[in-house]
């Protein structure tokens, strides 16, 4: 691969959108006016984790006057979901969740839908529920979804009907007993992590509308349009052609906006609205608890270490808490499965994947899909090893972390990766190995670190298509259906834009998505997009540029690979010609004899993988699992409170191979934002669920960190091994900012007082528990 | 969010009447940081709310001529908390109200408020309770004064009447020499609901054997916020780093806390004998300093 | 259940009617379609609602809309004067303290406040001046480092 030198790409400019954004006249979805016509609906939802609806009366809420809508699941039965449709709009006979929608209600003010929903009646029998994905998994437990076998699935989804198992990964690599007898130490150990909430700040908006055709607009926060208007487009029987999906400025994502959670109960409401608008905006407290949530996880790993640091064997088992509906959590279970070892080479694995059904929120994607579970498990594993072995943990990572060739757990062989590097340069900006001083007394310092690997998970063969544009003055409109949720879609847009026509960055106006108007794009999860859209405005970009190369040498009489275009001007190599784009990229060019060449100029680029291959549903192998893997490595220094147990994170150290940096500067944001938000899950986050119902569902107990939380000091490194496939040779960033980082301060708080926390969060309390229990067992208090 | 009417009285006589009249479904209505969250929730759903902040006196913070401070039931946490005779003379009350929230939240809540919900967390009431504050309140009766100790009878539950509301909180001035200090915990470093919170009040007394004298109160450790009368008394007898230490023990024995979602009361009542420890010691110093 | 009041929002006059039960988020946004006001928790926890009250930052989904009757809002919209962004919004642009955009009206508020109150705030006092101002994008550095600069700015501007 030739990586040609750039201008625009590799440098850090402002967010295109930030002007917007910093005077209020950025719009998302509750911010579009509607008129007084706008209907205000809500949701009437389930009280009980599991029960048989018996009865649903909703005449009194239909005699309220002003409402004009009551829907409940007899009025639209399908199922919806993203690998395995197992999921209702509104609940039909059963519910599964404390929060599942019953009814639908659109009214003329947000009051009278509220009262109305308070006056539908529903009559449950309520079932044994499931509150532990152990138990759900077992044969002992009641069925959640008894039709799991009826369902439609994806191929590459393993489920066992008949019992509350979704999806069953499973991989069977190499020789255990061999791997066993080789090691000088085998350990095993349980982690747990519980239900978190992404905690976008705008929460889940919609606004759905029919018109005299039959023609549906959903005004979505999304991260899914396309996805959206596909599922949604199935489960009502419609074509897709008659919905359209339009999304402005989303506040925030982290995957809890991908697929559909709500918005097709806001379709439904809309669908008897007579032609009127109909607004659902999601409380804070169904915010937490009725989208999506991050699924929880009991993790079992056991592992045998030679006495020099090298991983002989894993055997891992992942319950996943998939919560009522596991339609999106089907393929989390299967990327952590396929990245069930960690960022290693382990040559026998035994490794099982189960994701299943609980009576618990429904999981969801989350930054990350699965990884800061797992890793937390694997990270805080290797090490209490290393530690049992008088290892040093680093040293541990660098001997075991895959390199460049090497297999993967589904025998892919590794590519191109700078793991080790950015091990090696956490290590280093923490000070590893260098003690530091305590702020005061009880105060305790220590210093951890882990390491990470994830892959984009999706199907195998998500698209991604990008149109560019020219205007009479030679600016461009690049129309993309990626969306920018905060992460940068819209600037690294620009930027590959620019890059690729050759013109500045304030030429380029990059559009939000309007399914009518934008090209395709599968969803804009899985940190793809600037990796999978960024190669379709790349392809678009060269094809708008031949239009344009091509019509100059012909009116020129010159050879089209003697002319280029730098900085908005088209010239000649050749001749030293050189002319504006100005009017020739839309009334083309007039040539010697008088006549014209060229036209509007519009730019097409798409792109596929095409090579990623199937695995085997007994070993998991396969020759391509997935495109490929960012790899990456976090440290922290925490400063713990032997007294309080309270956890100060000092400093925390992120170091990723990102392939190329498009723009430096939205790399480190995102890992400065991933590594914060991982250390307030890390340290303060969970739904605390008794017996199904969730008993923390606002800002008041559901604490997330504040600008006081942050750390005290933060250091990014981007190290660069290119990506054969990506634009300028650039992998995504997103996601992988938050993996690492709870089991890093897991591991920095083991270093401080020597104490282990095996379920997130590491609350003041439990490490306060923690030290309590050490001094008993050594005898003091 | 159910609708309601609001009502904005000129005089406590009409705010009292308002109260009475609705059978229970009229509420006061100051900060409005808890009221409207409640309401909101659907755990109250008044018919009307009553604005007492025009009432007379009840935004005011003043040192009255008999050096007693008044702070009006509708002052707001930062006017308590920025005051410049509280930061100099009641600078743990100060403390105590700067710990709530956050700057714009202690801009609208009130310390009425925060007295009148009974929360066991309430930030203001344990310095409160160590200045030794009187509570006053109007009512269909007329005023009647009552010191702070006795005013929370639970969670939630306070000695206010139908019809009654409080219209200020006096504070005498602390004994000459008096260092103070708030020391909170919560989950996140700033700004959250008290899990454990120890207010410790300290003055030199030559009557004491310990040559100093003390008032320790605790907060969300109780059905109520307390004072930590056994803690109080052997800091009078003791102040040596052994006598801070029992004492320590002796307020975590007086805590009665519960288990709940945000800390188990095993937790809690260590964060007490903790947080006084700390408490007692830094006020020590600062006795010993100046 | 409905009151006249009149008020001032970022400088200009307003006589409207409200529902007693309105809070003045609800107020701003519905009534006078200043969308830039942001609702993130209606519970006063998040911040993205904050506006300033005569010159103070209150969570305006905890206030009503009644209430407002008589002061003065500043809310986003009426931060920058004559065009030009104040230097909070210039260098909230400049060091990146923006990503998913929904806080910020509520941080630039509230950040802005704080600078009216403390020309030069330690870095603490940055930190906790944001305390009631939920981001989960930026990890809150950009922002801080934000605020830093626009106090260098500001004080700059005055010695100017």
């Amino acid at each position: 691969m030739t990586i040609k030198k750039t201008t625009i790409v590799g440098q850090s400019f402002q967010r295109v959108e930030s002007n917007a954004k910093v005077t209020g006249a950025a719009q998302y979805v509750d911010d579009l006016q509607f008129g007084p016509n706008l209907l205000h609906g809500r949701l009437k939802r389930s009280p009980l984790p599991h029960a048989l609806i018996k009865r649903i009366d909703v005449s009194k809420a239909k005699a309220l006057p002003g409402v004009r809508v009551v829907v409940t699941g007899q009025d639209y039965p399908g199922l919806t979901g993203l690998y395995l449709s197992d999921r209702p709009i509104f609940a039909v006979d059963r519910v599964r969740f404390v929060g599942e929608p019953v009814a639908g209600v659109a009214a003329e003010t947000p009051e009278l839908a509220e009262k109305a929903c308070d006056l539908i009646e529903v009559e449950y029998e309520e079932l044994p529920g499931v509150f532990d994905p152990e138990y759900g998994a077992s044969p002992e437990a009641p069925l959640i979804h008894p039709n799991l076998g009826e369902y439609a699935c994806a191929p590459f989804i393993f489920r066992r009907p008949g019992t509350n198992i979704s999806n069953w990964f499973k991989v069977r690599k190499g020789n255990m007993e061999q791997g066993w007898a080789e090691a000088d130490y085998i350990y095993e150990h349980t982690y747990r992590v519980p239900q978190v909430q992404h905690v976008p700040l705008e929460t889940h908006a919609t606004v759905a509308q029919v018109d005299g055709n039959g023609k549906i607009t959903l005004w979505s926060s999304s991260q899914s349009p396309f996805a959206q208007r596909n599922l949604i487009a199935k489960s009502l029987g419609i074509s897709h052609s008659k919905l359209r999906v339009i999304t402005p400025y989303v506040g925030g994502g982290f995957g809890s906006k991908a697929g559909v959670s709500m918005e097709g109960a806001c379709v439904a409401m809309a669908l008897k609205a007579k032609g009127r608008p109909v607004k659902l905006v999601m409380s804070r407290a169904e915010e937490f608890y009725t989208t999506f949530v991050r699924q929880g996880l009991v993790a079992k790993i056991k592992m045998g270490m030679t006495k020099d640091g090298r991983i002989t064997a894993m055997q891992n088992t992942y319950y996943w808490d998939a919560g009522a509906y596991t339609e999106y959590g089907v393929n989390i279970t299967r990327a952590a499965g396929y990245s069930s070892t960690g960022p290693y080479y382990v040559p026998n694995v035994h490794a099982d994947s189960l994701c299943v059904y609980t009576n618990h929120p429904i999981g969801g994607a989350m930054r990350g899909f699965g990884m800061p579970e797992i890793h937390w498990a694997i990270e805080q594993h290797i090490d209490r090893m290393a530690e049992h072995l008088g290892l040093d943990p680093v040293q541990v990572r660098l001997l075991n972390c895959l390199k460049d060739g090497q297999e993967t757990v589904t025998g892919m062989p590794m590519h191109p990766t700078g793991l080790s590097q950015c091990i090696q340069k956490a290590a280093e900006a923490i000070g590893w190995g260098k003690p530091s001083q305590p702020s005061g007394p009880h105060k305790r310092r220590g210093k951890g670190i882990a390491a990470m690997w994830k892959a984009p998970a999706m199907p195998p063969n998500p698209g991604s298509a990008a149109t560019i544009r020219f205007n009479e003055d030679g600016t461009c409109l690049v129309n993309i259906g990626g969306v920018d949720m905060g992460q940068g879609t819209l600037t690294i847009a620009a930027q590959l834009a620019a890059e690729g026509l050759g013109i500045p960055i304030e030429d380029v106006r990059v559009n939000t998505v309007d399914t009518d108007y934008s090209p395709y794009e599968w969803q804009t999860v899985a940190s793809r997009i600037t990796w999978s859209m960024g190669n379709a405005i790349l392809a678009a970009a060269e094809e708008a540029k031949m239009q344009i190369i091509q019509m100059v040498a012909e009116v020129w009489g010159e050879n089209p690979q003697d002319l280029d275009i730098i900085d908005g001007n088209v010239v000649s190599f050749a001749t030293e010609e050189s002319i504006p784009l100005k009017n020739i990229v839309v009334y083309g060019m007039q040539k010697p004899d008088g006549t014209w060449v060229g036209g509007p100029v519009v730019g097409k680029g798409r792109f596929m993988p095409t090579y990623v291959t199937p695995l085997d549903p007994e070993t998991g192998q396969g020759p391509r699992a997935v495109v490929h893997f960012t790899t990456g490595a976090q440290a922290a220094e925490v400063e713990v409170d032997e007294e309080t147990g309270e956890v100060r994170v000092i400093k925390l150290v992120s170091a990723y191979d990102v392939g190329k940096a498009i723009n430096p500067d939205m790399v480190k944001t995102q890992m400065e934002g991933g590594a914060v938000q991982g250390m307030s899950t890390a340290l303060l986050e969970q739904i605390i669920l008794k017996n199904g119902q969730p008993l923390n569902p606002t800002f008041t107990d559901y604490r997330i960190a504040t600008a006081v939380d942050a750390p005290l000091e933060m250091e990014d490194i981007i190290v660069e091994v290119p990506q054969d496939d990506g634009p300028f040779g650039a992998r995504g960033i997103g996601e992988h900012a938050m993996v690492p980082t709870a089991p890093a301060i897991a591991n920095a708080v083991r270093a401080a007082v020597g104490v282990e926390i095996d379920s997130m969060p590491i609350t003041s309390e439990k490490v306060w528990r923690a030290l309590r229990e050490k001094r008993g067992a050594n005898g003091n208090r | 969010m159910q609708p309601f009417d609001y009502v904005k009285p000129k005089t406590l006589e009409e705010a009292s009447a308002l109260l009475l009249q609705h059978n229970g479904q009229a509420r006061p209505f100051a900060g409005c940081t808890d009221l409207l969250i409640r309401i909101e929730r659907g755990f109250l759903h008044p018919d009307v709310v009553v604005d007492i902040k025009a009432l007379p006196g009840m935004r005011e913070v003043a040192v009255q001529p008999d050096g007693h401070l008044r702070i009006g039931a509708a002052a707001t946490m930062n006017q308590v908390a920025l005051h410049p005779a509280v930061l100099e003379r009641w600078p743990l009350l100060a403390e105590g109200c700067a710990s709530v929230a956050s700057y714009q939240l202690r801009n609208r809540a009130t310390v009425g408020g925060n007295l009148c919900n009974a929360s066991p967390a309430a930030d203001s009431a344990p310095a409160l309770l160590c200045y030794e504050a009187v509570a006053h309140i109007f009512g269909p009766a007329g005023q009647r004064s009552v010191p702070l100790e006795q005013f929370f009878l639970g969670p939630g539950k306070t000695v206010l009447e139908r019809g009654e509301l409080l219209t200020a909180i006096t504070v005498p001035p602390p004994a000459p020499g008096a260092v103070g200090h708030f020391l909170k915990l919560g989950r996140t470093a700033v700004g959250d609901i008290s899990v454990v919170s120890v207010a410790v009040l300290g003055w030199p007394d030559l009557g004491a054997p310990s040559g100093t004298s003390w008032h320790i109160a605790l907060g969300a450790v109780a059905p109520t916020p307390i004072r930590a009368a056994e803690a109080e008394r052997l800091l009078g007898q003791d102040a040596s780093p052994a006598g801070v230490e029992a004492a320590s023990r002796a307020a975590a024995a007086a805590a009665r806390p519960i288990d709940d979602i945000r800390a188990s009361a095993a937790y809690r009542t260590d964060m007490v004998r903790v947080l006084t420890r700390r408490g007692v010691e830094r006020v020590l110093a600062e006795m010993r300093a100046s | 259940m409905r009151h006249e009041i009149s008020f001032t929002v970022n400088g200009e006059r307003y006589d409207i009617t409200v529902q007693s039960h309105h809070t003045l988020l609800q107020v701003l946004r519905e009534q006078l379609v200043l969308t830039g006001t942001k609702n993130g928790c209606s519970e006063g926890e998040c911040g993205a609602c904050t506006v300033l009250m005569d010159g103070e930052p209150v969570n305006s989904c905890l206030v009503l809309g009644v209430e407002a009757d008589g002061h003065e809002i500043i809310t986003v919209e009426g931060l920058a004067t004559d065009g030009h962004l104040a230097p909070i919004q210039r260098t909230m642009v400049e060091l990146g303290g923006t990503q998913c955009g929904f806080c910020t009206p509520g941080i630039l508020i509230a950040a802005h406040a704080l600078l009216q109150r403390n020309p030069n705030p330690s870095e603490q006092e940055i930190r906790e001046g944001l305390v009631g101002n939920l981001c989960r994008c930026t990890g809150y550095m950009r922002i801080i480092a934000a605020v830093r600069e626009a106090a260098r700015l500001q004080q700059a501007d005055t010695l100017n």
